[in-house]
């Protein structure tokens, strides 16, 4: 028999990521996306699909109902939303782990939440 | 689908979870998550090229047979600030590498299976056996609220482990849905819990 | 000015690429459908044997983060089997520099976060066409270097340069622990080089993997034959067993060492089949933009002689000079042949010999590694074409150079332990 996943890397370039182990974390399609405080100068400043996204996010939008909703295939959603990100222009908002829940919590709160539906 | 009084804009402070729906074509995964969102589902489509199997390069055809790919999802709201989103499979199940983009950071998966064509479902369970730390449950979507066979003889035909649920559901029906993914969550409650499982 | 380059894939050829690109001040965005800390928790990807010229590619860019921890090895082991179990051939060669092995669980992880925290920048997904046709306008240069995805049906085949319609050879890989060394060569670690004839052929070679060093044992075999027979296999021990049982059955004097092994991990294991192809280098989007393929998008080659990731860190190089070369001007359709064009001039070597190592070996191949038995300096040499295959076609690609070598090797006189007089690079 075998032992468990060997989940550690002994061998990393810590001297160079600075002790970094994890790449910034990836836009899931159900990341959601949205603009702190629309600015018409950056709007004009924007193009074609950035701009449409710049729109869009006005209100809570996740990177899947970006992509459907402007009909951007999804890895352009990706690499343009990541672009906006860098420059300042929308904001990224945390994923329930970053945002401090742990899983058993965030887990109890969806199921307090489905009991709720009413058909 | 579901009806809510307020509107369905989400709350600036939002944040939001997934989970999956998977099974063969024709399984009832978009009508599943139809049930449950508050939102029209939205279909995502792109455009695959086609593996030509023995691919034939004596016709000197430039264009590439290319092939679309849909997912559908819906969007539901669990509380003012958490969006639950459900999103389904391409029917297609040899772009695999879509089915790891829809579960990456998903708290679990609803496999549906079409009692009558079970088989269909078999690369679903397949897929979710060997996604390290992925609940999934297993739910028969009966259509006519009729299950031809005892649920353990099913159990038995789809070789899942004796700890995976396995239900039966109307995914039409929005009661029935809802209570699939509250019973995929507590399963994942257990999981997380139990260490054996951590 | 600062130019936009799209790598799709982060593997050996697009990360390495990635970093070269980067380090020269270009704006480099890669798209990996993993992330890197699932890459580094999933399966095994190759045995990505690197020999002397690939790791001093690595050197050159300051890549080499795992030379101090790898087991290197120095030299090939070649081993036939006779039709009683027991061995007809058996030597080893000397390889003028050391070569490794490091799981690229571990490396391209590394590198894409090294690459990630020097500015680059990665976005994780799994690129479709529909992707591809909307980005490539918005970069100066797409290339793709995703050799396992669908998008290589972008590049049509060229059948002019793929002699093979069909895989050659039923694939599998298991990564252990506790492998003894070969007793008759305890002190000269090689990558082991079985070759049984009719059935297929065993590799064996250390590496370094996410849990420290171990050992590789890869089965190529031929289909149809008992060596092509991993259908049934769901469970990575079981794969072991069954690649013990083989070894017993056609390798004994390589399973005699290999009774106490054990995975490495749950992921150490893969299995598969491809066919060899080479492909035209440039892919056509609907909307007729063009992007340039490299690596194994454009040729893949059977793993027989461990060219893979070798080629693959070549291939990176040629692409990096050929673009810094390139200066401001455009990157068209002429670019991109020409470019490809360059690595050709190299990798045909490779593809034709591995190509022709898939076939029975040809009567004066026989003789020659049957002479290599006897004349170190014939083994040496073929050791070293692995590091660079282009030498094989001076003397072991052909049967009447294969005959002036042999003259020559045995007109010098006594069996000289000196390295081949033949160019290494």
């Amino acid at each position: 028999m075998t032992s468990a996943p060997a989940r550690s890397a002994r061998v990393r370039p810590y001297a160079i990521t600075g002790g970094r182990t994890s790449s910034r974390r990836p836009l899931l399609l159900e990341t959601l996306v949205s603009v702190p405080g629309f600015d018409r100068a950056v709007y004009q400043e924007l193009v074609a699909e950035t701009r449409e996204i710049y729109v869009l996010c006005r209100a809570v939008r996740s990177i899947a109902e970006i992509s459907a909703g402007l009909g951007i295939p999804l890895g352009v959603v990706r690499v343009l939303v990541s672009d906006l990100v860098d420059e300042g222009r929308v904001r990224i908002h945390p994923s329930p782990a970053a945002a401090g829940a742990p899983e058993h919590v965030l887990l109890e709160r969806v199921l307090r939440g489905l009991q709720s539906i009413q058909p | 689908m579901v009806y809510r009084a307020s509107s369905p804009e989400l709350s600036p402070s939002a944040i939001s979870t997934k989970m999956v729906v998977a099974g063969g074509f024709g399984a009832g995964k978009t009508t599943f998550v139809r049930s449950v969102s508050e939102i029209e589902p939205v279909t995502s489509e792109a455009l695959m090229t086609e593996a030509s199997a023995g691919a034939d390069d004596l016709s000197a055809t430039p264009d590439k047979v290319m092939t679309t790919v849909a997912m559908d999802f819906g969007r539901v709201s669990l509380d003012a600030d958490l969006a639950l989103y459900l999103f389904g499979t391409p029917g297609q199940d040899r772009f695999w590498f879509l089915w790891d983009d829809l579960i990456r950071g998903a708290l679990g998966a609803v496999v549906l299976a079409d009692p009558r064509r079970l088989a269909d479902c078999f690369p679903a369970i397949e897929y979710f056996e060997n996604v390290p730390d992925m609940p999934f449950i297993v739910a028969l979507n009966c259509f006519d609220g009729i299950l031809p066979y005892g649920i353990e003889d099913v159990r038995a035909a789809l070789a899942i482990d004796p700890e995976v649920p396995l239900l039966t559901c109307d995914a039409r029906d929005t009661a029935s849905a809802v209570y699939t993914l509250t019973e995929l969550v507590r399963y994942a409650m257990n999981l997380t819990r139990d260490p054996v499982f951590a | 000015m600062s130019r936009k380059i799209l790598i799709v894939g982060a593997g050996q050829s697009g990360l390495q690429l990635a970093h070269g690109l980067l380090q020269q001040g270009y704006a480099v965005t890669l798209m990996s459908a993993r992330t890197a800390e699932e890459i580094r928790a999933g399966r095994v990807m190759s045995t990505q044997a690197m020999f002397g010229a690939a790791l001093q590619h690595e050197r050159d860019l300051g890549l080499s983060y795992w030379a101090d921890d790898a087991p290197s090895f120095e030299g090939i082991g070649f081993s036939l089997a006779g039709p009683d179990g027991e061995r007809a051939i058996d030597w080893a060669g000397h390889l003028s520099a050391p070569a490794q092995s490091v799981d690229q669980r571990l490396k391209m992880s590394g590198w894409m976060e090294v690459f990630e925290a020097r500015g680059g920048r990665v976005i994780i997904h799994g690129v479709t066409v529909s992707d591809l046709d909307r980005l490539a306008p918005r970069y100066d240069l797409t290339i793709v270097a995703a050799g396992k995805g669908e998008l290589v049906d972008l590049f049509r085949r060229d059948a002019s340069r793929s002699p093979y319609r069909v895989p050659q050879r039923a694939l599998a890989v298991v990564y252990v622990r506790g492998l003894e060394r070969r007793a008759e060569r305890p002190d000269l670690p090689v990558v082991n080089f079985n070759l049984v004839p009719g059935v297929g052929e065993l590799f064996i070679m250390p590496a370094l993997t996410t849990g420290g060093p171990c050992d590789i044992l890869f089965f190529e075999g031929i289909p149809g034959g008992p060596l092509d027979c991993w259908g049934g296999i769901r469970h990575p021990d079981e794969q072991l067993e069954l690649t013990l049982q083989l070894m017993k059955r056609f390798v004994p004097w390589e399973y005699e060492r290999a009774r106490h092994v054990e995975l490495t991990d749950w992921g150490g294991t893969l299995r598969g089949r491809y066919a060899p192809v080479v492909r035209y280098p440039v892919g056509r989007l609907p909307s007729g933009g063009t992007v340039l393929g490299m690596a194994d998008v454009v040729v893949a080659n059977d793993p027989i002689t461990g060219q893979g990731s070798n080629s693959a860190s070549k291939c990176a190089a040629i692409y990096l000079a050929a673009i810094l070369a390139h200066g401001i001007r455009p990157y068209d359709e002429d670019f991109m042949r020409d470019t490809f064009g360059l690595f050709w001039d190299y990798v045909r070597y490779p593809t034709i010999w591995t190509n022709a190592m898939l076939q029975p070996p040809p009567p004066h191949a026989v003789q020659l590694l049957g002479a290599a038995g006897k004349y170190q300096q014939i083994a040496d040499r073929f050791a070293n074409g692995f590091n660079d295959p282009r030498d094989f076609f001076s003397w072991f690609m052909d049967p009447a150079k294969a005959a002036a070598y042999l003259d020559e090797v045995a007109g010098r006189g006594a069996p000289a332990a000196a390295g081949s007089p033949a160019p290494r690079d």
